[in-house]
């Protein structure tokens, strides 16, 4: 293999480390940015049989191009079934996916996640988008993939807005709301992977990326973080999967040179 | 042969657009009826309530120009392309004015018109439950959801919206005929329930078609011609988003406009410039291709890929 692919950069590790949560035949609903590219990855490799649902309304898409919006017309020719948001969201509101991707501008220490207000939510200090479909692909999919931004301010102990609730404030909370979706399985963020603990629902470090150290993470996380006994490096990408993503995937470079 | 509908973007907005009414802004990056937009904008429409659940530029747009009061949605952004500066200014400063918002969720928001385009009184939904979407609410107050134990008895609470029924709505669409009967493919986003929802629809489109047309191919009819008050003809209506079989999305334009709505200043030059400045979508369409040349315009052009037609036949 050419020297050229040996070498990686964080968002290319992050779009991989999100392939990697997809398992052949699952039913994905994909949102934009590096989830996208994740999925493209995963369909081109491990999951072929992935079903890619768009909340625009496509389902099982299979673009020639990456899509630049989750509502991008080159979804729409070669899809198995193009309808608009109601047919995108009720499959699931019926809890019938298998994964979700999510973002935000703020993730805290139970997966609850805020994209809505920084500060006060009448008197914002900084005013986000809103849900979109955030907090109906958190309530509804089996298991959901976070993508973040590691810095301080944007993983605080406690998030100033819950738009997407994770676990709450711990574990047996989630339960009682009669959610169809279990809440968030993994954070892939800038600096490493997180996962929740099976029974306290914290989150808690995996794994490092290459050239980020335990030290940064906890410097860079709003509380004490947990980091797991057996921690390890990122897997390293292998050469073959960083050529696919960047000739294949984003060959015009245009989610992968943003950083 | 019923009555024609079709009238200029100017005539329709004059006609059945009011000071203070709630409207549905159809669609969802496809088919947004830019055209009609900017003549609310052109008509200084005032204390209007918008609604979609995803909202682009054109929300931002009115907002800037001060004809919104309130909006009742879920996202107001412009994805990967970036922030809306007039929203973000109107929320965070209060410029030109203050703003109220009703957040609620894509799926919640389209239960609303769902619910509307029904005849029924509210709906329960999964989302929005635990969210702090649920104890913030602006002028709706305790309407906006509210909770209830399951009658059926799962034990589980259910959050409740109550139907969404404005006053009128607007989307563009590739075609419809004289009586406003409104087909289109592609991404349908809130359509057709938004403008089902509505009490009145205004349509444009990239093409009015004879009746004939749309009768030869019905499944394709996303609102029937009863509910729409006004038909009319814009192409490249949706620009710098798209419409399908016609022409694709405008990145340029797109963050042209985000870079320069960054400040009020850099925004106003670019609304006299694109909105004021031109009288309607023909002399829009002509300084579109007067300041970016013809190749440019042509390079928008969507490439052919018929759908197989299929046979109606009995």
């Amino acid at each position: 293999m050419n020297d050229k692919y040996s070498d990686f950069t964080l968002t290319e590790i992050m779009a991989i480390a999100a392939s990697r949560e997809i398992k052949d035949g699952e039913k994905v609903i994909i949102g934009t940015g590096l989830p996208l590219l994740g999925a493209f990855l995963a369909q081109k490799t491990h999951a072929p049989n992935m079903v890619a649902i768009y909340e625009a309304g496509g389902i099982d898409c299979r673009p020639l191009v990456t899509p630049l919006s989750v509502a991008d017309a080159v979804l729409v020719p070669g899809a198995a079934m193009q309808g608009g948001l109601l047919e995108g969201l009720s499959i699931v509101h019926a809890g019938e996916l298998d994964v979700g991707f999510l973002g935000g501008a703020q993730i805290d220490r139970f997966g609850n996640l805020n994209a809505h207000v920084i500060g006060d939510y009448k008197k914002p200090k900084v005013r986000f988008a809103g849900s979109g479909g955030s907090n109906d692909i958190g309530a509804g999919c089996k298991r959901t993939v976070v993508m973040m931004l590691h810095q301080k301010q944007r993983f605080p102990e406690k998030v100033d807005f819950v738009t997407t609730p994770g676990y709450f404030s711990g574990s047996g909370q989630r339960e009682k709301m009669g959610f169809p979706g279990g809440g968030p399985s993994v954070v892939v963020s800038t600096m490493g992977i997180l996962r929740f603990h099976k029974d306290t629902k914290e989150m808690y470090l995996e794994s490092y990326h290459p050239g980020v150290t335990i030290a940064q993470i906890k410097a860079n996380t709003g509380w004490d973080l947990i980091v797991a006994d057996d921690v390890k490096e990122t897997e390293r990408p292998s050469p073959e999967l960083i050529r696919i993503l960047r000739e294949e995937i984003d060959p015009t470079g245009l989610f992968l040179k943003k950083q | 042969m019923k009555v024609s509908k079709v009238m200029t973007a100017k005539e329709a907005v004059a006609k059945f657009i009011n000071d203070g009414m709630e409207v549905a802004v159809g669609s969802f990056f496809h088919t947004i009826a830019y055209d009609i937009t900017h003549e609310i904008i052109r008509q200084k429409k005032k204390h209007l309530t918008l609604c979609a659940p995803s909202a682009n530029e054109h929300f931002d747009q009115m907002i800037g120009a001060g004809c919104v009061d309130r909006i009742v949605s879920s996202y107001v952004w412009m994805e990967v392309f970036g922030p809306l500066y007039c929203f973000r200014r109107a929320m965070e400063k209060g410029i030109p004015h203050k703003i109220e918002m009703e957040d609620y969720t894509n799926f919640s928001m389209m239960m609303r018109f769902l619910a509307g385009s029904l005849g029924l009184p509210y709906v329960p939904v999964n989302s929005l439950k635990g969210s702090d979407m649920m104890n913030n609410s602006s002028w709706m107050g305790d309407n906006k959801v509210k909770l209830m134990k399951d009658p059926f008895g799962s034990g589980v609470d259910h959050a409740l919206v109550p139907a969404l029924r404005p006053d009128i709505g607007y989307i563009h669409a590739q075609r419809a005929d004289e009586e406003g009967n409104v087909q289109m493919w592609g991404i349908l986003g809130d359509a057709p329930y938004s403008m089902r929802a509505c009490k009145q629809v205004i349509v444009s489109v990239e093409e009015i078609v004879t009746r004939d047309v749309i009768g030869r191919d019905p499944n394709r009819t996303i609102i029937p011609g009863y509910k729409v008050v006004a038909v009319v003809e814009a192409p490249f209506g949706s620009h710098p988003k798209n419409s399908q079989g016609y022409y694709g999305v405008d990145r340029d334009f797109i963050f042209k406009y985000i870079r320069e709505s960054r400040t009020e200043e850099g925004w106003k030059k670019f609304m006299d410039e694109w909105v004021y400045g031109v009288a309607d979508r023909t002399e829009y369409l002509k300084k579109y291709i007067d300041t970016f040349g013809m190749k440019k315009f042509l390079s928008l052009k969507a490439k052919d890929m018929n759908s197989s037609s299929v046979n109606y036949g009995y």
